[in-house]
C-alpha cells in the first residue's frame, strides 16, 4: 500500500484507517486497485464478471421477444384468408391454381440438423480456448490437436452458422417463387418476421464469432478470453435453443 | 439546451481533461449522467404540463375552440406519452443513476458507457418524438395507439410514424439502462451488503429493471409491427386481410401494465426512504415491503386485459382478469400501512420531502381505490373510456409517481448539490400542488360517472358537465405557479441554498456518509457492510440494538466515524487515491446520435426515398464505426 | 409573507371549494348520469359500484385517518424523546393483508354474478339492432322491421334490445351512459350488448362514441329515443317503407299523424313500401331533453345567405340531389338514382331531429351549411365538400365543377326538408 498519491502528497491516515472500521469499513478486496496498478480486477458481488450476469439479463429479455412473435404467430395460425398455406393445399378461387403446402420440412430438418451441429462446435471452440494453456498430452494425435484447435471450432460454428443462413435464403426465395412474400397474408408476414428475426439473431452472432476468430488470428484467444468465448457461446445457444421451439411449432405441428 | 447548461458544484478535476460543455457530452459518470437525466425529464414535464394545461383550457367551457379537433389528439397523444416516457420513467432513471451505486457502496454502474448511451438515446428520442408538435405533425394516436386506427390506411401521415419510431427508440434507451442497473445491483453491491440490507429505494428499482426488462420487448415487437404495417405493407393489424385488431390490445396492455408499475415502484421506493428518514424510525417491516414490491411486479404481468373490459372477452376472461387485478391490493395495501406504521411512534420531522411523501401515501390510496373499482367489470363498463378513468390515473401517477419524485427531489438535493433547498418555498409548493392537484382531477370522477368520455375535445351545453369542467381547468391553471415556485427553488438552491452537511438529513444509508456533492469516486474505500442502517450503526448505535440482519458481535465506535473520513478524500482526486475510473468518451454520444439519424432516415422512407436511403446508410455508418470504437477501447485509462 | 400566514391555511381556502363541488354534485341535472335506474342492466352495475363506493369508502377513512392521526400525533416537538425501534410487527401486517382480502371477497361475489349475468343470451323476442360504426356517425339497422337509419336509435320501453355491434373502419364504443355500460365494435368480430329500458317511459337519450376513433371522435354522438309499443311500431312500419316524392298532400299526412294508434296491431314488418303510411311517429321535439337538442356553434368562417331558403324549390332540389355528387354517397329508398351505401341513409332524414351524428339540430338552415361544406362543420367529415368556391378537404383547391351554388343548396335543403 501506498501511503502517498501520485503528487507525493501524503494521504491523511483516516482514509486509510478505514480499514479498521468494523462497521462501514474498508474490505481487501474492495479497493484493490488502492495498492497498485492491477489489471482490472474489481469486486463484484457474485464474484462473476459482470458482463456475464448481462448477458443473462439480455437472454432473459430475449425471450420475451421471441415469446411474443411466436405467440403471434399461433394466434394467427389458420387465420389467413388467402393461401398460400403452410400445411395445407390451396386453390385459388379467381385463377383456380392449385398451391401446395408450402413448408419443405425435410430441408428445414436438415438445416435445424446443421444449426444444433453448430452449437456442438461452439461448445468444443469454448472448452479449446478454456485450456489453451494446458500442453497437449504427450503422444497427441490429430483427434487431440483438433480438440485444441479453437480456430477450427471458431470457423465451424460459423460455417455452420453460416450454412444455416444459406438454407433460409433458398427458403425465403422459394417461398417468394411459390407466391408467398411478407404481404401476402398472415401467415406470410408471420412466419418471415419470426423467421427473419432469428435469422437476424444468428446473423449478428455469426458476426460476433467472426470478430473472435479474428481476434484468434490476430494474437491468439486464451484462457483470459474465455469470459469472452463464453458469452458470445450462451448467446449462440440461445439463439439455436429458440430455432428448436420454432421448429417444432411451426413446422412439425399442422394446422 | 437549457438541460445541460447546469453544472455540479465540485469540480470535475478527474478525468480532469474536459471542461464545460465537452464534460457533459463525454461524462461516463453516473451521477453526471444522473443530473442529465433530471434536468432533461424535469424539461420534458413541464412541457408534457403545458400541453396538459392547452388542453383543460380547451375544455374549459362548451364548444371553446383554442385548439382544433386534430390539435387537440396530438396534444393528448403526446401529453401522455411525455409524461409517460419521457418525464417519469426518466425521472426515475435520474435517481437510479446518482442514487444505486451510492446506495449499493459502488463506484459507479456495472457498464459506465452503456450508462452514457441510454441516456443520449433517450434525449435524442425524445426530440424525436417532441418537435413535430411545433409544426403540428405530432402523433395523434392517442398514448396507446390502437389499431386498425394507428394503421397506414387510417393514419397516412407522418404523425404515427413519429410514434412508431419514437417509442421504440426510447425503447432501446430503457432496455440498456435496465440491463446495466440490473447488473450493477446483482453484481456490485458492498461487501456484506446481502439483499436484506439492501436499502428500499434500491429494492423497488431492482424490481423495476425486471419489469423493464421483461415488458419492454413486448412492445419492441408490438411496434415492430405495426412498423412492418405502415412502411413495408404487412398484415398483422389489417384487418381486410383477417387481422384481429385485439392483437394489438394484447401486446401494448402486456407491456402496459407493468409499465404502470414501473412508473410507480420507484417513486414507492423513494418515499420508504424519506419516510423513516424524517420519522427516526426504520422501516416497518422491512422484509414485507420488499416481498410486496416483487409481488407488485409479479402480479402485474397478469392482469392486463383489465383495459379491455368491453372489447367483448367473454365472461371467463372478464373473471380471471378482474380477479387477478384485484389481488394487487394486498401487496400495495401493505405498503400504505407499513409506510403509516413507520411513522406511528415516531418523531416526524416535517420537512418538505415528508410532506410529498405523506402526500404520495394520502392521494396514492384515493387512486388504487378508484383502481380497485375499475378492476369490476360490471363496474367498469360505466368507467372505462370515461374522465373517471383519467380521475384514477391521475390521481396514482400525479399523486403517487409525482408527489414520490418531488418527495425525492427535496430528499437528495442536499446530497446532488451540497445545499438544502428552501423549506419555505417547498411547503408552499407542496400545498399548492396538493391543493390544485385536487382540484383538478377530483372533480373528473364526477365529470367521468356523469357520462364524459375521454378524448373529445370538445362537448355541448347541457350534459351538466361545465361546473366540473371549469373547475378541473382552474385547478390546471393553479398547478402552474405550483410548478414554478419549485422550478425557481430548485435553480436558486444550487447557488444559494443553505450549505447541507454529508448527512444532511441524519439518514441510515451509505449515500449519506460520503461528502455533498460526491467525488467522482464516490468512496475512498468501498465500505463492509454490518446491517440494514450502517450509518445508525455508527453515529446512533442506540437506534441499532435490534435491527434485524446485523451482523453478531460487531464492535461500536468511537470517535472516527465514516462519514468524517470521507470527507477528508473530498480533496483527493482518483489519480491521486489510485482508484481507477471509467474515461469520459464521447463515443456513446455519436453512437446514439448514429441511432437516431438511421430511424429518421426511415421516417423519411415513404416521403423521399434518396434521403431516407442517405438517412439510414451514414446512421448505420456512425452506429457501426463508433460502435467498434467505444468497444476496442478499454473502460478505463492506465495511470 | 406575514408570519402567521402559512401555506397550511391555503387548505382553509380550499375546503369551501370542495364543498361546493360536492354540493354541485349532488345537486344539478345529470341527464347522463350513470347511475339512472333506467334498466335493470344498469341498477346492477349501479348496485356493484355501491359496494365498491361503501367498502372504498371505509378503506379510505380507515387509511386517512390513521394517517393524520400518525402524522398530527407523532409530529417532532422540541423534547421529543427518541422514538423506539420497531421493525415490524407480524400480527399486525397479517391483519392488514387478510382484512382486505376479505373486503375484495366481498367486492368479487357481485362482480362474477353480474359478468355471467349480462352476458348471456338475450331473450329471444329481443328486438335486434345492428350498430355500425363509421367514422363519425352511426348506422342502425332493424333487420326485423327492414328499417336502416342513422344517428338516432328507437327503442321500444319494456322491450328488451340486443344490438350487434361491428365497424367498418377503425374501433368504436357504443355507449348510452343513462341505459347501462359500453361496448367496442371490433373489426372482424361481432360484438352483443343487450338490455331492456323497462323504466324509461319515453325519454330521449345522449349516446356517444367511447373509443378514440379519430378527428372528430368528439362528435360521434347519436340519440336513443325509448317509445312505447304503438309508437314503435308505427315508427318502424314508416321508416321500412319508400320515400315519396313529391309527398302526399298534407291532409292524409295530419290524419295518419293523429292516429297512430291505428297502428298497433301491427307486428310484422310492413309488406310492400307502396302501401306504407305516409308518415309514421316521430319522438316529439318538444319533449325532448335539453341536453339532446345540440348548440354546436356553426363556425363563424363559413358563409351562407340564409334568405335563399325561403325560396328553395323543392322539384328543383330533387332534380339537382339526384344529379350531384350527393348520390355518390347516399341513399334514398324511392329515388332511383340515389343508392349508395356510404354515407348515412337519408330516407327519412326529416324525421330525424339531429344531423352529422347530434351535432346540429337538424333544420334548413343547418342543412345548409352542412351541404356546403361538411368538412367545416365536422372536423374530417368524410363527406365531400360540395359548395362552390369552398376549400375542398382532399385536393386543398377550391370546389368548382360539380360545385353547388347557395342557391342550388337551398333547393336540395326544401328536398331533403320532404323526406318525413
Ligand atoms: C402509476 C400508475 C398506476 C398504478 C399504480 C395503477 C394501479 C392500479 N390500477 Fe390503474 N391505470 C393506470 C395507472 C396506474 N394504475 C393508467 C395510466 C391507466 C389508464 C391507461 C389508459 O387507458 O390510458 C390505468 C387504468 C386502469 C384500469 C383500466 C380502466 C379502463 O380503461 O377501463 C384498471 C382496471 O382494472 C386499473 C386498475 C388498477 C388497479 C386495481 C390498481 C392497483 O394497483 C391499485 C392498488 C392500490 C390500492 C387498492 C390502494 C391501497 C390499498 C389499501 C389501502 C388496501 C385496502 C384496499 C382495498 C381492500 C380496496 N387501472
Ligand atoms: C405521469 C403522468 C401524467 C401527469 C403528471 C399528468 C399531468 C396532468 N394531466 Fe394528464 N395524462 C396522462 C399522464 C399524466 N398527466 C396520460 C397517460 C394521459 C392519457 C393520454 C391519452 O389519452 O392518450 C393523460 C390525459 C390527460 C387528460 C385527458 C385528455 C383527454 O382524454 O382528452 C387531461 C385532461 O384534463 C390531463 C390533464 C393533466 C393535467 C392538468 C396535468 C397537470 O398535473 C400538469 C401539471 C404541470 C404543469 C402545469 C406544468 C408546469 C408548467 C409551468 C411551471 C410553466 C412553466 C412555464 C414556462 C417554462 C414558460 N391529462
Ligand atoms: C364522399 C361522400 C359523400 C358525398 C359526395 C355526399 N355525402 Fe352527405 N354524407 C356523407 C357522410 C360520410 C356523412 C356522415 C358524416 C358525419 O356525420 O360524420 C354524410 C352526411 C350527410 C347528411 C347528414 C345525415 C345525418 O343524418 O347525419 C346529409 C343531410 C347529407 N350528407 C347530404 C348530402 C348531400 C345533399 C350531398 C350532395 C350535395 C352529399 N351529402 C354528398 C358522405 C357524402
Ligand atoms: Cu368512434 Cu370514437
Ligand atoms: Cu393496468
Amino acid at each position: 500500500m501506498r501511503a502517498a498519491d501520485s503528487a507525493g502528497r501524503p494521504i491523511p491516515s483516516s482514509v486509510l484507517s478505514l480499514g479498521a472500521q468494523p462497521l462501514v469499513s474498508a474490505n481487501a478486496h474492495a479497493a484493490p486497485a488502492h495498492g497498485g496498478h492491477e489489471e482490472h480486477h474489481h469486486y463484484t458481488t457474485t464474484g462473476l464478471d459482470s458482463r456475464k450476469i448481462a448477458i443473462w439479463a439480455f437472454i432473459g429479455s430475449e425471450c420475451m421477444l421471441f415469446a411474443s412473435l411466436i405467440s403471434t404467430y399461433l394466434i394467427y395460425k389458420g387465420r389467413s384468408i388467402v393461401g398460400p398455406f403452410p400445411h395445407t393445399a390451396w386453390t385459388n378461387p379467381q385463377t383456380g391454381q392449385v398451391m401446395k403446402p408450402i413448408l419443405n420440412i425435410p430441408v428445414t430438418s436438415a438445416s435445424t440438423f446443421v444449426l444444433l451441429m453448430s452449437s456442438l462446435a461452439m461448445v468444443l471452440a469454448l472448452a479449446a480456448v478454456e485450456n489453451k494453456d494446458k500442453p497437449l498430452p504427450a503422444g497427441a494425435g490429430l483427434g487431440d490437436r483438433m480438440l485444441a484447435s479453437s480456430k477450427l471450432w471458431l470457423w465451424a460454428t460459423c460455417l455452420l452458422g453460416a450454412g444455416f443462413l444459406a438454407f433460409q435464403a433458398y427458403e425465403f426465395t422459394s417461398f417468394v417463387h411459390e407466391g408467398l412474400t411478407i404481404k401476402t397474408n398472415l401467415f406470410g408476414s408471420t412466419f418471415f418476421t419470426l423467421t427473419g428475426f432469428h435469422g437476424a439473431h444468428v446473423t449478428a452472432g455469426v458476426i460476433w464469432l467472426g470478430t473472435l476468430l479474428a481476434i484468434d488470428y490476430k494474437r491468439g484467444l486464451g484462457p483470459k478470453d474465455a469470459l469472452n468465448v463464453d458469452i458470445a457461446a450462451l448467446y449462440w445457444h440461445f439463439v439455436d435453443v429458440v430455432w428448436i421451439a420454432i421448429f417444432t411449432l411451426l413446422y412439425l405441428i399442422p394446422d | 439546451m437549457a438541460t445541460v447548461a447546469a453544472s455540479p458544484t465540485y469540480a470535475s478535476h478527474a478525468t480532469g481533461e474536459k471542461e464545460g460543455i465537452m464534460a457533459w457530452l463525454t461524462t461516463t459518470d453516473h451521477k453526471k449522467i444522473g443530473t442529465l437525466y433530471l434536468h432533461t425529464s424535469l424539461f420534458f414535464f413541464i412541457f408534457g404540463g403545458l400541453e396538459a394545461v392547452l388542453m383543460r383550457w380547451q375544455l374549459m367551457k362548451p364548444n371553446m375552440t383554442v385548439v382544433t379537433a386534430d390539435q387537440f389528439n396530438q396534444l393528448f397523444t403526446m401529453h401522455g406519452t411525455t409524461m409517460v416516457f419521457l418525464a417519469i420513467m426518466p425521472l426515475s432513471a435520474a435517481f437510479f443513476n446518482y442514487l444505486i451505486p451510492l446506495q449499493l457502496g459502488a463506484r459507479d454502474v456495472a457498464f459506465p458507457r452503456l450508462n452514457a448511451f441510454s441516456y443520449w438515446v433517450y434525449l435524442f428520442g425524445g426530440l424525436f418524438i417532441t418537435i413535430p408538435i411545433f409544426g403540428w405533425m405530432a402523433p395523434n394516436g392517442g398514448w396507446f395507439a390502437y389499431a386498425p386506427l394507428s394503421g397506414r390506411t387510417y393514419s397516412p401521415g407522418i404523425n404515427m410514424d413519429f410514434w412508431v419510431l419514437g417509442i421504440q427508440i426510447l425503447g432501446v434507451s430503457s432496455l440498456a439502462a435496465a440491463f446495466n442497473f440490473a447488473t450493477t445491483v446483482i453484481n456490485l453491491r458492498a461487501p456484506g451488503m446481502n439483499l436484506m440490507r439492501m436499502p428500499m429505494f434500491t429494492w423497488m428499482s431492482f424490481v423495476t429493471q425486471f419489469l423493464i426488462i421483461l415488458a419492454f420487448p413486448v412492445i419492441t415487437i408490438a411496434l415492430v409491427f405495426l412498423q412492418f404495417d405502415r412502411f413495408f405493407g404487412t398484415n398483422f393489424y389489417q384487418v381486410s386481410a383477417g387481422a384481429d385488431p385485439l392483437l394489438w390490445q394484447h401486446l401494448f396492455w402486456v407491456f402496459g401494465h407493468p409499465e404502470v408499475y414501473i412508473l410507480i415502484l420507484p417513486a414507492f421506493g423513494l418515499v420508504s426512504e424519506v419516510l423513516p428518514t424524517n420519522s427516526k424510525k426504520p422501516l416497518f417491516g422491512y422484509p414485507v415491503m420488499a416481498y410486496s414490491g416483487i409481488l407488485i411486479g409479479f402480479l402485474g404481468f397478469g392482469v392486463w386485459a383489465h383495459h379491455m373490459f368491453a372489447v367483448g372477452m367473454g365472461p371467463i376472461g372478464d373473471t380471471v382478469f378482474s380477479l387477478t387485478t384485484m389481488l394487487i391490493a394486498i401487496p400495495t395495501g401493505v405498503k400504505i400501512f407499513n409506510w403509516i406504521f413507520t411513522m406511528w411512534g415516531g418523531s416526524i420531522r416535517f420537512t418538505a420531502a415528508m410532506k410529498f411523501a405523506i402526500g404520495l401515501i394520502a392521494l396514492f390510496t384515493i387512486g388504487g381505490i378508484s383502481g380497485i373499482s375499475h378492476s369490476s367489470p360490471p363496474s367498469d363498463l360505466q368507467q372505462t373510456d370515461t374522465y373517471y378513468i383519467v380521475a384514477h390515473f391521475h390521481y396514482v401517477l400525479f399523486g403517487g409517481a409525482i408527489m414520490g419524485i418531488f418527495s425525492g427531489i427535496y430528499h437528495y438535493f442536499p446530497k446532488m448539490y451540497g445545499r438544502y433547498m428552501n423549506e419555505t418555498l417547498g411547503t408552499w409548493h407542496f400545498w399548492l400542488n396538493f391543493i390544485a392537484m385536487n382540484l383538478t382531477f377530483f372533480p373528473m370522477h364526477f365529470s367521468g360517472m356523469l357520462g364524459m368520455p375521454r378524448r373529445i375535445y370538445t362537448y355541448d351545453a347541457n350534459q351538466g358537465w361545465d361546473t366540473f369542467n371549469m373547475i378541473s381547468t382552474a385547478g390546471a391553471f393553479l398547478l402552474m405557479p405550483a410548478t414554478l415556485i419549485f422550478i425557481y427553488n430548485f435553480f436558486s438552491s444550487k447557488k444559494g441554498g443553505e450549505p447541507a452537511p454529508p448527512n444532511a438529513w441524519d439518514a441510515a444509508t451509505l449515500e449519506w456518509s460520503i461528502p455533498s456533492p460526491p467525488p467522482e469516486y464516490n468512496f475512498a474505500k468501498i465500505p463492509v457492510v454490518h446491517s440494514r442502517y450502517p450509518l445508525w450503526d455508527l453515529t446512533h448505535p442506540e437506534r441499532t440494538k435490534d435491527v434485524p440482519h446485523t451482523d453478531a458481535g460487531m464492535v461500536h465506535t468511537g470517535e472516527h466515524d465514516v462519514v468524517d473520513m470521507h470527507i477528508e478524500t473530498e480533496t483527493f482526486t482518483a489519480k491521486q487515491l489510485g482508484i481507477p475510473m471509467p474515461s469520459a468518451t464521447i463515443k456513446p454520444f455519436w453512437t446514439a446520435l448514429g441511432m437516431v439519424i438511421m430511424f429518421t432516415g426511415l421516417l423519411m422512407m415513404p416521403h423521399n426515398k434518396t434521403a431516407g436511403y442517405a438517412g439510414i446508410g451514414v446512421g448505420a455508418a456512425m452506429l457501426v464505426g463508433f460502435l467498434y470504437a467505444w468497444l476496442t477501447t478499454p473502460l478505463e485509462e492506465h495511470h | 409573507m406575514t408570519r402567521n400566514f402559512r401555506p397550511r391555511q391555503l387548505v382553509r381556502a380550499a375546503l369551501p371549494a370542495l364543498l361546493l363541488l360536492a354540493i354541485a354534485a349532488c345537486g344539478g341535472n345529470y341527464p347522463n348520469s350513470t347511475f339512472l335506474p333506467n334498466t335493470e342492466f344498469n341498477r346492477d352495475l349501479t348496485a356493484t359500484w355501491n359496494t365498491m363506493m361503501f367498502w372504498g369508502t371505509i378503506v379510505f377513512v380507515v387509511v386517512e385517518v390513521i394517517l393524520i392521526v400518525a402524522i398530527v400525533r407523532y409530529r417532532r416537538r422540541p423534547g421529543t424523546p427518541e422514538p423506539k425501534h420497531v421493525h415490524g410487527n407480524t400480527l399486525m401486517e397479517i391483519t392488514w393483508t387478510v382484512l382486505p382480502l376479505v373486503v375484495l371477497g366481498i367486492i368479487a361475489v357481485p362482480t362474477v354474478r353480474y359478468i355471467w349475468k349480462y352476458q348471456a343470451p338475450a331473450p329471444a323476442d329481443a328486438l335486434k339492432v345492428q350498430v355500425i360504426g363509421h367514422q363519425w356517425w352511426w348506422e342502425f339497422k332493424y333487420p326485423q322491421y327492414n328499417v336502416s337509419t342513422a344517428n338516432e336509435v328507437y327503442l321500444q320501453a319494456g322491450r328488451a334490445v340486443e344490438f350487434e355491434l361491428r365497424t367498418v373502419d377503425v374501433i368504436h364504443s357504443f355507449w348510452i351512459p343513462a341505459l347501462g355500460g359500453k361496448r367496442d365494435l371490433i373489426n372482424n368480430k361481432t360484438n352483443i350488448l343487450w338490455f331492456t329500458p323497462d323504466s324509461t317511459g319515453e325519454q330521449s337519450f345522449i349516446g356517444s362514441c367511447n373509443e378514440y376513433c379519430g378527428d372528430s371522435h368528439a362528435n360521434m354522438r347519436f340519440r336513443a329515443y325509448t317509445v312505447n309499443a304503438a309508437n314503435f311500431e308505427s315508427w318502424a312500419r314508416h321508416q321500412a317503407a319508400n320515400a315519396v316524392f313529391p309527398p302526399p298532400p298534407p291532409a292524409a299526412t295530419e290524419a295518419a299523424t293523429a292516429v297512430p294508434a291505428a297502428n298497433t296491431g301491427a307486428t310484422q314488418p310492413a309488406p310492400a313500401p307502396a302501401a306504407a303510411p305516409s308518415t309514421g311517429f316521430e319522438f316529439p321535439r318538444e319533449q325532448m331533453g335539453a341536453h339532446t337538442l345540440p348548440s354546436t356553434p356553426i363556425p363563424a368562417s363559413l358563409k351562407f345567405n340564409e334568405a335563399l331558403l325561403a325560396n328553395g324549390d323543392a322539384t328543383r332540389g330533387f332534380e339537382t340531389y339526384s344529379r350531384s355528387l350527393c348520390i355518390g354517397c347516399h341513399t334514398i329508398r324511392g329515388n332511383p338514382a340515389s343508392r349508395s351505401p356510404i354515407g348515412p341513409d337519408l330516407t327519412h332524414l326529416a324525421s330525424r331531429h339531429t344531423i352529422a351524428a347530434g351535432l346540429f339540430p337538424n333544420d334548413a338552415k343547418h342543412l345548409a351549411y352542412w351541404i356546403k361544406n361538411a368538412v367545416a362543420m365536422k372536423p374530417g367529415a368524410k363527406m365531400q365538400v360540395v359548395g362552390k368556391g369552398e376549400i375542398d378537404a382532399v385536393t386543398k383547391k377550391p370546389v368548382a365543377a360539380g360545385g353547388l351554388t347557395d342557391e342550388q343548396i337551398a333547393d336540395i335543403v326544401a328536398y331533403l326538408r320532404t323526406l318525413k
